[in-house]
């Protein structure tokens, strides 16, 4: 009988640990294909190709129409895509191998002549893509074989790789393109999991599953975009269920949505930093203990917690983490909110309090001119009116020059400037350290021809920058510029505000979507509708 | 009736140098204002060749007025030439949008005139009666509140609480109440009080009082006699509003998702997009022509003593 | 105006209601500074959206500022655009109605042509010229208001104008020999006064809402001065979880548009010689 209990106990053990593996096994909820995705967001797109269009609202269509060599991933890293595998032959040539039984949307085949035509059209056509200022040396593409292509730049250049997966750098069907002309922007081809069905201009874009998709079929039927500018609409739209995921959502209702089970919130730290710019140049900022007084005077987690509440995260430099060659620069320990280290630092540069509290050298009032807009990023005005407070209490008096986004921007786009302070957003679309160092920091880069709005001259930064730009030594670059930030960060011409975060807020029933850290991206191949 | 038709001959043709001049002076104001429609448009991180090499693509490094002779002969083929920052026929564009603003116009004017005329004239025959004073109030409320905040409200009461109508965009029937409802109330409040105020001083000129004494019925002698020199101003008021919600209708259009020309002129002035803008003026200031002709000639309908002027 | 309208006047108590909040609003202006329980630019952002208590009685704004604070020096600025922007439109836009109903022929048609073009003009672009031109502030948004309303002024005042020119006391004045700028100031202006009138008090409060809108878009007054048309511009944002901080300011609007029409209804009944026993 013991023997017979034993085997009891056996097979009574082994039954449990099926059931139990069973149980593991089972998927909480099986994947279910079909579905009409309705997403809202602001604005329209001008252009649904990237030649003519830069901007989120087109990019978050395309970006599903049109696939680049490679891919980025939510970490930032590098995948394979179109491509499968490359190899850097020359510093200014890369091998790319190309992917197999690859099919544009209109049928024709994917190979290496479409990848030279996008690039010649993107680079040398007439007009040159929208996008190509961003390239940099790109200089085009040579087809070795049918699957085998390289990819040229007139000088060594460190970011190429990233440069291709950019948004922007998605293969168009040449066929398509001849046949279309102009007609393109409005109905783009490419190998992407979804292709292109209607565009009825500020009401609504529809895309569709392409069914012959080299890879994973994407589980949805159909994705519409529809425009909503209203915020408050936006979110009622999401609440009644005319929508299942809504693109800038209201940064108030956030904590509201987290809690409910209807809803869920995606988030990833993005790419953009909001900064208050400081012109290096123009006295008293150019005097640098003036400048470290400023940024000892903003109160940045109170701007974070009570203006941003959540939607954003405290800037930690320059960049944004994630970005290959971020380096923490440790601005709160660097700078920390102290009003009388602030005070302090000006009087040492000879600034001491007048009968207004404002302060005064040889009888000049401390007063600084202002440029601003309202509305280009989020929450630009009210950090500027914060900050603008924050100042007057260690006794510095901003007077902000409110314009509209284009007069603000051709004034960015002047030289000379005259205001001292400005207020701007600078993403790194490229995810390289290479695209907002350089424009923004280089001696040489001064607007109209780069974006150094704040006159910054360091003659080894300016060397660093150079060299991380042509080497094509990853490791090396990322000790380059680490040094270039901790230059930077001794002599701050900016006062980084916030970093962004990509935040999207969906039904619960939307399944399977990852919030990308470069706002261009809306990558919906995974997602699914639960209901 | 050969009179009318050679009146509105000559003041449809006065209107080609008024739309000329109304051209003009928006590629002007573009050009003194601030801001360059391809800069903006390739944004922060093109180089300023790359902006220089489109301008000079686009044709747009030419000078003002080698610019106007150009667009105004193109305009005499027909040709609104193609948005700068849409890079489409600017044609195209205004058919996708223009209709939509017809819509909406003719859907708030209608409302207005049929809720705010009757209110005006009721309240002038019983004026300081509790539906004057109901109806004067209203009015006051319809005008204070700002239309952005209106079609919000209206939004969160009939969309999200009642969830009647549709939040925004434009389809049915049910798209469309909204956002007129929300347009009409200043033009209803406006027109009751011109119209109240308006029927008031006729009712008391010396042929209504006439009519009175000699026995007619109250209505008739309104109707017949102080409505008709009334609806003077009347007339012109709606003329002014419709002219107004036809371009004005921006803040409206922006709430409710509405794909009109208001939105399109502003993302236009907001570009630098000269061309499109131009484009979206002249089908607004053809438009305002047009409404403005019908009541002028209105006018003489009306009241036949008045000469033709103009 | 006369011992007769002045009377009239005094007997409508609507009209002294309106007059009432009008003095009163004029009487807050000024005294403002005295008024103001808190500097209506301190920021306090902790104390963000703050709702009606005891320290801020309408609450705080998205910084923390007092509303109520920010809502009382609100009413200079409402004042200021508001009457300024309306005698602009009135004075030019009644100017230029007059001479092109009353002179007719290619004088009006001219005129009316001018006018159209500008009505035409896109708005926005206008402002945004004029701001560019002059600079941002309070002084230059109340010429761009004033600018918006001149052209509607205008026509509302040749439409009248027409009408009464061929009224028999209008054709009788001429026949005994009054002269043209006479006739139109004994005879056309008086009658046109009353719709004058209606149509700028009408207009005030379109000039609140036409500051809101353009401080909106960064072209009105500069923050952080308080103006009442901003407020809510801004506080539409957080509508649905603090709806105080936009209908404050909000309600201040209907209050300042209310006593300006009372006050105008008044005025027009009072000064019509026509309208005894209304």
């Amino acid at each position: 009988m013991k023997r017979g209990g034993a085997r009891l106990a056996t097979l009574f053990a082994l039954l449990a640990a099926a059931l139990a593996l069973g149980a593991l096994a089972t998927p909480a909820a099986a994947q279910k294909r079909g579905g009409t995705l309705t997403i809202v967001r602001p604005t329209d797109p001008v252009s649904l190709d990237p030649h003519y269009e830069t901007t989120a609202p087109g990019a978050w269509v395309y970006s599903n129409i049109l696939e680049s060599l490679i891919a980025i991933d939510e970490k930032l890293a590098l995948h394979p895509k179109l491509a499968t595998s490359w190899d850097v032959i020359s510093p200014t040539r890369v091998r790319f191998k190309l992917r197999p039984g690859v099919r544009f949307h209109d049928g024709t085949p994917f190979d290496a002549a479409a990848v030279k035509f996008t690039l010649d059209r993107a680079l040398k056509g007439t007009p040159p893509g929208r996008w190509a200022s961003l390239a940099g040396p790109l200089a085009g593409a040579e087809v070795v074989d049918d699957l085998t292509v390289d990819v040229v730049t007139s000088e060594p250049f460190g970011p190429i790789l990233r440069s291709l997966a950019l948004v922007y750098a998605g293969i168009v069907s040449p066929t398509a393109v001849v046949k279309a002309g102009p007609d393109f922007s409005r109905a783009p081809v490419g190998t992407g999991p979804f292709k292109f069905v209607e565009w009825k201009t500020n009401t609504h874009v529809i895309l569709e599953r392409f069914a012959d998709y080299w890879g994973d079929k994407a589980p949805l039927d159909r994705v519409v975009f529809r425009v909503l500018p209203e915020e408050g609409a936006r979110m009622i739209a999401l609440q009644t269920g005319d929508a299942d995921m809504v693109l800038f959502p209201s940064p108030i209702q956030l904590a509201a949505l987290r809690r409910d089970p209807k809803f869920a919130v995606h988030e990833a730290t993005g790419l953009r930093v909001v900064f208050v710019g400081m012109h290096a140049k123009q006295p008293p900022l150019d005097d640098v203990r003036v400048r470290s007084a400023l940024l000892h005077a903003v109160d940045l987690k109170a701007i974070l917690a009570n203006i941003l509440e959540g939607a954003a995260l405290p800037a930690r430099g320059v960049l944004a983490p994630g970005v290959f060659g971020f380096k923490d620069m440790r601005l709160d320990q660097l700078y920390p909110f102290d009003r009388g280290r602030a005070k302090a630092l000006l009087a040492q540069a000879g600034w001491n309090p007048g009968p207004d509290g404002v302060m005064q050298k040889g009888g000049q009032r401390l007063t600084l001119t202002w440029l601003a807009a309202r509305g280009r990023y989020p929450k630009d005005g009210e950090i500027t009116e914060a900050v603008q407070a924050m100042l007057r209490d260690v006794g510095v008096e901003a007077k902000v020059e409110w314009r509209e986004w284009a007069s603000a921007f051709t004034q960015f786009r002047g030289d000379p400037l005259s205001f001292h302070l400005f207020t701007l957003g600078w993403v790194t679309s490229s995810t390289d350290a290479d695209s907002s160092l350089y424009p923004l920091f280089h001696s040489r880069q001064l607007p109209p021809g780069g974006w150094n709005t704040s006159r910054y001259a360091n003659a080894r930064v300016d060397t660093l920058v150079e060299q991380a730009r042509r080497s094509l030594n990853q490791g090396e670059r990322e000790r380059l510029y680490g040094e270039a930030q901790d230059l930077l960060a001794k002599e701050m011409v900016w006062i980084p505000i916030y970093n962004t975060m990509e935040i999207v807020a969906t039904r619960a029933s939307v399944k399977g979507f990852g919030v990308h850290p470069v706002e261009y991206f809306l990558p919906l191949g995974k997602v699914w509708l639960d209901r | 009736m050969a009179g009318s038709l050679t009146f509105a001959l000559r003041r449809l043709l006065l209107a080609v140098p008024v739309l000329l001049g109304v051209v003009f002076i928006v590629m002007l104001t573009l050009e003194l204002v601030p801001g360059d429609a391809v800069a903006m448009m390739l944004g922060e991180h093109a180089t300023k060749e790359a902006v220089d090499r489109l301008r000079e693509h686009l044709g747009l490094d030419k000078p003002l007025l080698v610019r106007y002779a150009q667009y105004v002969g193109q305009l005499a083929r027909g040709d609104l030439g193609r948005s700068i920052i849409q890079n489409r026929p600017v044609v195209d564009e205004l058919a996708d949008t223009w209709p939509a603003t017809l819509e909406l116009t003719v859907a708030a004017l209608l409302i207005a005139a049929l809720v705010g005329v009757p209110a005006g004239v009721v309240s002038a025959v019983r004026p300081n009666s509790s539906f004057d004073a109901l109806a004067r109030l209203g009015s006051l409320f319809g005008l204070s509140m700002p239309i952005f905040w209106t079609g919000l409200v209206l939004i969160v009461l009939f969309s999200l609480w009642l969830p009647w109508l549709p939040v925004g965009g434009r389809g049915s029937l049910a798209h469309l109440v909204l956002p007129a409802v929300a347009l009409a109330l200043p033009s209803i409040a406006m027109l009751a009080r011109l119209t109240r105020s308006s029927v008031l001083e006729v009712l008391h000129e010396d042929y209504v009082r006439t009519a009175r004494a000699k026995g007619l019925q109250e209505l008739a002698v309104v109707v017949k006699h102080g409505l008709r020199n009334a609806l003077l101003p009347i007339v012109t008021l709606v003329g002014i509003q419709a002219g107004q919600l036809m371009g004005g209708a921006v803040l409206t259009e922006t709430v409710f998702a509405w794909p009109g020309l208001g939105r399109l002129m502003v993302k236009a002035i907001f570009a630098r997009d000269y061309v499109l803008l131009q484009g979206a003026v002249l089908v607004f200031a053809l438009a305002f022509v047009l409404v403005n002709l019908l009541v002028d000639l209105s006018y003489g309908l009306l009241d036949p003593r008045i000469s033709r002027q103009g | 105006m006369s011992a007769d309208a002045a009377r009239r006047f005094g007997r409508n108590r609507l009209a002294l209601l309106g007059l009432a909040l009008v003095a009163g609003l004029v009487l807050v202006a000024a005294a403002a500074p005295l008024l103001a329980p808190q500097d209506p630019v301190k920021q306090s952002l902790f104390e963000k959206r703050a709702r009606p208590d005891a320290k801020h009685l309408l609450g705080a704004d998205e910084f923390g500022r007092d509303i109520l604070s920010r809502v009382i020096y609100g009413t200079r600025v409402a004042l200021l655009v508001g009457t300024l922007a309306a005698a602009i439109a009135v004075v030019a836009g009644g100017a230029l109605g007059c001479v092109a109903g009353f002179a007719g022929g290619w004088l009006d048609a001219t005129i009316m042509r001018g006018i159209e073009i500008l009505l035409a003009f896109p708005y926005l672009l206008l402002a945004i010229a004029i701001v560019s031109a002059l600079g941002p502030g309070v002084v230059n948004t109340t010429i761009a208001v004033g600018v918006w309303g001149t052209p509607t002024v205008a026509r509302m005042v040749r439409a009248s104008v027409l009408a009464l020119k061929e009224t028999e006391y209008v054709r009788a004045a001429r026949a005994l020999g009054a002269g043209g700028p006479a006739l139109v100031l004994r005879h056309i202006l008086p009658n046109v006064l009353p719709t004058l009138c209606v149509y700028a008090t009408l207009f005030m409060a379109n000039a609140v809402l036409v500051e809101a809108a353009l401080s909106f878009l960064g072209l009105g007054v500069q923050p952080p001065t308080p103006s009442w048309g901003l407020m809510v511009s801004t506080g539409r944002d957080v509508l649905l979880v603090a709806p105080h901080v936009a209908t404050m300011p909000g309600l201040a609007i209907v209050v300042s548009v209310l006593g300006f029409n009372l006050l105008g209804d008044g005025l027009r009944d009072a000064l019509d010689p026509r309208l005894r026993g209304a």
